[in-house]
């Protein structure tokens, strides 16, 4: 365990800068705060979970994979080393899912490189960052158990530190990081965390939701009934940290050169399985939400989860932003409310 | 608008016609779902079976372009069963005698034959309407694309007054602008007969105004020509050059073939675009300009706010932004102008439009925008008009009589083709085309037809069909669905394979120009 | 990686979001989380609109034509093409001879800009955009 002084993060944030390029919490123009690269002068740790997980620093919601010019084909694998300081632990459990979905079975090593240069600095969250949280349900959060570079606990002037790989290790070795009396800092980071986990509500609609699509118990009504008002925006995909489903495509540039794309994609969006003959196997939006809703909270093995209870990581974010509530908050609680 | 965006949560009554909202404003649509699911009541005045007609409490598929009547029956039952708003009807209006005379001729029975939807909707329509506390009005491009389109914008106004469902949160005549800086540009006076904000070409304080700001003599008084008389005056010969700058009309205006025509007939085309449109094609100069992407500047919502949009990337090869371009044309032209940024611009704009004095670079950059009227630098900005009074004092009701479509089925063209877009493809294409999930979403040109009609044609679905009007002929896929009423068939205009306004009626309305998009006669029969 | 705050270019909403770029490149889009139009919700086109951005078909250069095809051109071809010919007109056939067509996608500034040409510098009214289309 290490001590860091809040007076010194800047430095430190700065120091970092030097090896890698520095993701942070900013203050944009009307106030907003968003992540963004490091900059002193907007720079904030007054900020809740953003709006966007840190997916798109592994998987960017449009990339070139590779580019063909006069016969010749050139991979594009990114190099850059990125450091996020200041992500959730929902967030950094959906990093681990997605990594080990990514790379085990297949290895899309475009994936694996931006990953691999991947440094995570977990803020260990104090209680909920709005009224959607339930990482305490999903058991991937408030803080990280694992998986993390750094994880931060805020105890008031200085953060308490925990190192969690080498590569942490030499992240904490910049100047301003001093030891912390082990067991004192033991004991404050258990206070801190169980007082954290206590004020986040537990959602047991979740694990009956779980149950009860187990045993396909739920109702094509319910389903169908979200489906008539979702207006197909794919947002609870993108805002979604474990979500990677992505879509290819050619972008010709004439003389037989080009480039492949990809891009993030929706499977609520119908031409998601189309199929070529027309046919779509998935024909309804209410089918659509309803395999979404199964891939979070059904279809899964432990392999995947990396301690938690299933593929939702509970951050709450596709509650927050579908237009029409169509989150997995109502949609849980709608299925555990479903005379049976 | 007269009210705002957020106004829509928590409304008790929605009166939406001519809008397929969840697909054309998708966060308006969706803001409507939440309420309705929240209690709030929605009348749905509309031919197509749209996303919305599963919320609504009140489905009135109406006749195509039988609008006024559908309100003017509305407004019938509403002074019949006095559930009219008698003090804001005394003291905000003038002119309710005529309206009252004019609208007793179209009582439930009368409307019903008109429209075709039932008397006993028609009542129920006018007293959910009318006892509602907070009822917005909300509209689109099926209100307005008609050769009565006029008449339609002043009805939807007429039953607004009549309740007092204006000039109050939540209430008001809606209308949804289509294109993210439609507004700002008509706020601009990129219109024919106004300077900015609204300031008329005729009036001559307004001319010496302007010829004072821009020091210059002899600015036109007269009003100067709308897109459609540009059209039939390059057809003529009378127009000799035309610029167009970020516009399609090759493919968005009515009867193509006569644009096509008419565009040919000029001495000199410019076109300035980010694509080599379908209207560039024909151009003697093509200039290329910055996406929005790529330049920074003001756009102005659907409500009225003005909101600021920053350069995250440099243009494309040698593509420089609009108002570079337009600058260096009035350089060369002898006219001198120095503006080193928008910012320079909007500080004009400040000075000489008194509604946007108060929307400075500053405040937009601090606030999250500001909504016009705005007089000045310590007004808060405007979220509904007509709070206590009408800009002209009292409001004018202006009743009309129904008039039919300009060209209604005969024999020969039987079917009404009705025209809109799809949710994922945008106007002509441009944009939306050349995004791979969106094309993939809708790829081609659709055409849907009643599933009655298609027995009869021994149409099914997928087949190829031929789509005729008196202008032309366009092959398209067919698909069928409950969704479009018989007798009717809509498409949309976004691919040029299959350019819907090769069919379309060029027929207008008189004071807007706008074209009849929404209904015009054509034969559909399977393609051999 | 940056984010810049934009305005969406579809309809009349006026969704705000953020353009992702990296190394000069747009990647992606992140809605603004509190602007009060759309809190960080977006529809479909608005979560696409960053592509056509980046289209191989964008115009690059001037066009002139030339031999009845168009052809790449310099700036100062092209602009000084576009005065003569609408001075020319102007001169010979009077201002009502040209026509404007403004666009409902470009900002403020530009419709003020392109309206004050059309006015302030060849004189004429006949300027107008699709606002009815």
């Amino acid at each position: 365990m290490k001590t860091l002084a809040k007076k010194d993060l800047v430095d430190v944030l700065r120091y970092w800068t030097g090896h890698c390029t520095v993701m942070t919490p900013g203050r944009k123009s009307h106030d907003e705060i968003v992540f963004d690269e490091f900059d002193e002068a907007t720079f904030t740790l007054d900020y809740r979970k953003p709006s966007l997980p840190p997916k798109s620093s592994c998987l960017p919601q449009s990339e070139t994979i590779f580019q063909v010019d006069s016969g010749t084909y050139e991979p594009r694998i990114s190099e850059a080393k990125v450091l996020l300081f200041g992500i959730r632990a929902c967030d950094m459990t959906g990093i681990l899912q997605s990594k080990s979905f990514m790379t085990a079975d297949t290895d899309d090593v475009f994936y694996r490189a931006r990953a691999e240069n991947l440094a995570t600095v977990v803020m260990a969250c104090s209680g909920p960052q709005n009224e959607t949280c339930f990482c305490t349900t999903t058991r991937s959060g408030p803080f990280s158990k694992q998986g993390f570079d750094l994880q931060f606990y805020d105890v008031g002037d200085s953060f308490l530190v925990e190192i969690g790989s080498d590569k942490g290790a030499v992240l904490a070795s910049a100047k301003g990081f001093a030891e912390a009396d082990d067991e004192a800092a033991r004991k404050r980071v258990e206070l801190f965390r169980h007082e954290a986990q206590g004020r986040i509500a537990l959602l047991p609609e979740v694990s009956q939701a779980m149950e009860r699509l187990e045993r396909g118990g739920v109702s094509e009504e319910l389903w169908d009934k979200f489906g008539s008002k979702c207006i197909v925006c794919g947002g609870c995909t993108y805002v979604c940290p474990t979500c990677t489903c992505f879509n290819v495509a050619d972008r010709h540039s004439g003389n037989g050169g080009g480039e492949r794309i990809r891009t993030w994609d929706a499977c609520l969006y119908a031409g998601f399985t189309k199929e070529a003959s027309g046919h779509n196997p998935r024909k309804t939006q209410g089918l659509r939400i309803k395999r979404r809703h199964e891939h979070k909270l059904l279809y899964y093995t432990d392999r995947d989860t990396h301690e938690g209870l299933c593929t939702c990581v509970g951050c709450g974010r596709c509650s927050d932003y579908c237009p029409v509530h169509i989150g997995t908050i109502e949609v849980v609680k709608a299925i555990a409310g479903e005379q049976s | 608008m007269t009210n705002s965006i957020n106004e829509f949560e928590d409304a008790d009554l929605f009166f939406v016609t001519g809008t397929n909202t969840t697909a054309q404003h998708p966060l308006i649509g969706s803001r409507m779902i939440n309420a309705v699911q929240q209690g709030a009541k929605l009348i749905l005045v509309d031919p197509r079976e749209i996303q919305l007609a599963g919320f609504a409490t009140l489905h009135l598929r109406q006749n195509i372009g039988t609008d006024v009547a559908v309100m003017n029956g509305i407004m019938q039952v509403i002074i019949e069963e006095a559930l009219y708003d008698r003090e804001f009807v005394e003291k905000r209006t003038e002119g309710f005698e005529e309206l009252k005379s004019v609208v007793s001729r179209y009582t439930p029975r009368v409307v019903e034959q008109i429209t075709g939807i039932k008397a006993a909707d028609i009542v129920a329509a006018a007293r959910l309407y009318a006892e509602a506390d907070k009822a917005m009005i909300v509209y689109a491009m099926g209100i307005t694309q008609h050769v009565t389109g006029t008449d339609n914008v002043k009805t939807c106004a007429n039953l607004a007054m009549l309740t007092g469902h204006v000039g109050r949160p939540g209430t008001g005549v809606n209308p949804l602008r289509g294109q993210n800086n439609v507004q700002g540009a008509c706020d601009m006076g990129a219109l024919p007969v106004v300077y900015t904000g609204y300031q008329k070409v005729i009036d001559p304080a307004v001319k010496t105004k302007f010829e004072q700001a821009w020091q210059v003599e002899g600015l036109d008084d007269k009003a100067g020509l709308t897109i459609t008389s540009m059209m039939a005056a390059a057809q003529r010969g009378d127009l000799k050059a035309l610029y167009i700058m970020g516009e399609n009309p090759l493919m968005s205006d009515p009867d193509t073939r006569h644009i096509e025509l008419a565009l040919s007939n000029l001495d000199f085309l410019v076109v300035q675009d980010i694509f080599l449109t379908e209207t560039a094609s024909l151009a003697d100069v093509v200039l290329p300009a910055a996406s929005f992407a790529e330049k920074s500047g003001t756009y102005t919502n659907t409500e009225r706010r003005v909101q600021i949009s920053h350069k995250a990337v440099e243009p494309p090869g040698q593509a420089r932004a609009d108002w570079e371009i337009i600058q260096e044309v009035c350089r060369r032209a002898g006219y001198p102008m120095d503006y080193r940024s928008p910012d320079d611009i909007l500080q004009e704009i400040n000075r000489v439009t008194p509604s946007y004095a108060g929307i400075t670079l500053d405040r937009v950059e601090k606030e999250f925008g500001l909504q016009w009227p705005c007089p000045n630098e310590d007004h808060p900005g405007t979220a509904y008009l007509h709070k206590d009074k009408f800009t002209k004092g009292l409001g004018t009701f202006l009743p009309c009589d129904f008039k039919p479509l300009a060209e209604v089925p005969d024999e020969e063209y039987d079917f009404i083709l009705t025209t809109g877009r799809v949710y994922y493809q945008y106007h002509t294409g441009t944009m939306s085309r050349r995004i791979e999930l969106l094309e993939r979403e809708a790829p081609e040109a659709v055409v849907e037809v009643n599933p009655d009609d298609a027995r009869r044609l021994g149409i099914r679905n997928n087949d190829r069909v031929e789509l005729s009007s008196r202008r032309g002929t366009i092959t398209l896929k067919a698909e069928i669905t409950q969704r479009v009423p018989h007798k009717v068939v809509f498409s949309t205009f976004h691919f040029r394979e299959a350019q819907v306004n090769l069919l379309t009626n060029p027929a207008h309305d008189p004071v807007s120009g706008i074209p009849e998009y929404k209904g015009c006669a054509v034969k559909i029969r399977r393609c051999a | 990686m940056e984010k810049t705050s934009t305005v969406c270019p579809f309809c009349g909403c006026g969704c705000n979001f953020y353009l992702v770029t990296d190394k000069g490149r747009l990647t992606g889009v992140e809605p603004s989380p509190q602007n009060p139009v759309n809190k960080g919700m977006l529809c479909a086109k608005g979560w696409n609109s960053y592509e056509f951005v980046q289209s191989p078909d964008r115009l690059t250069t001037p066009l002139v034509r030339k031999n009845g095809e168009l052809a790449q051109s310099t700036w100062d071809e092209a602009l000084q093409i576009v005065t003569a010919k609408l001075l020319e007109i102007r001169e010979q056939q009077g201002p009502s001879a040209l026509a404007f067509l403004s666009s409902a996608k470009v900002t403020n500034e530009e419709n003020y800009l392109f309206q004050k040409m059309a006015r302030a510098v060849f004189g004429t009214n006949n300027v107008d955009h699709c606002a009815r289309l």
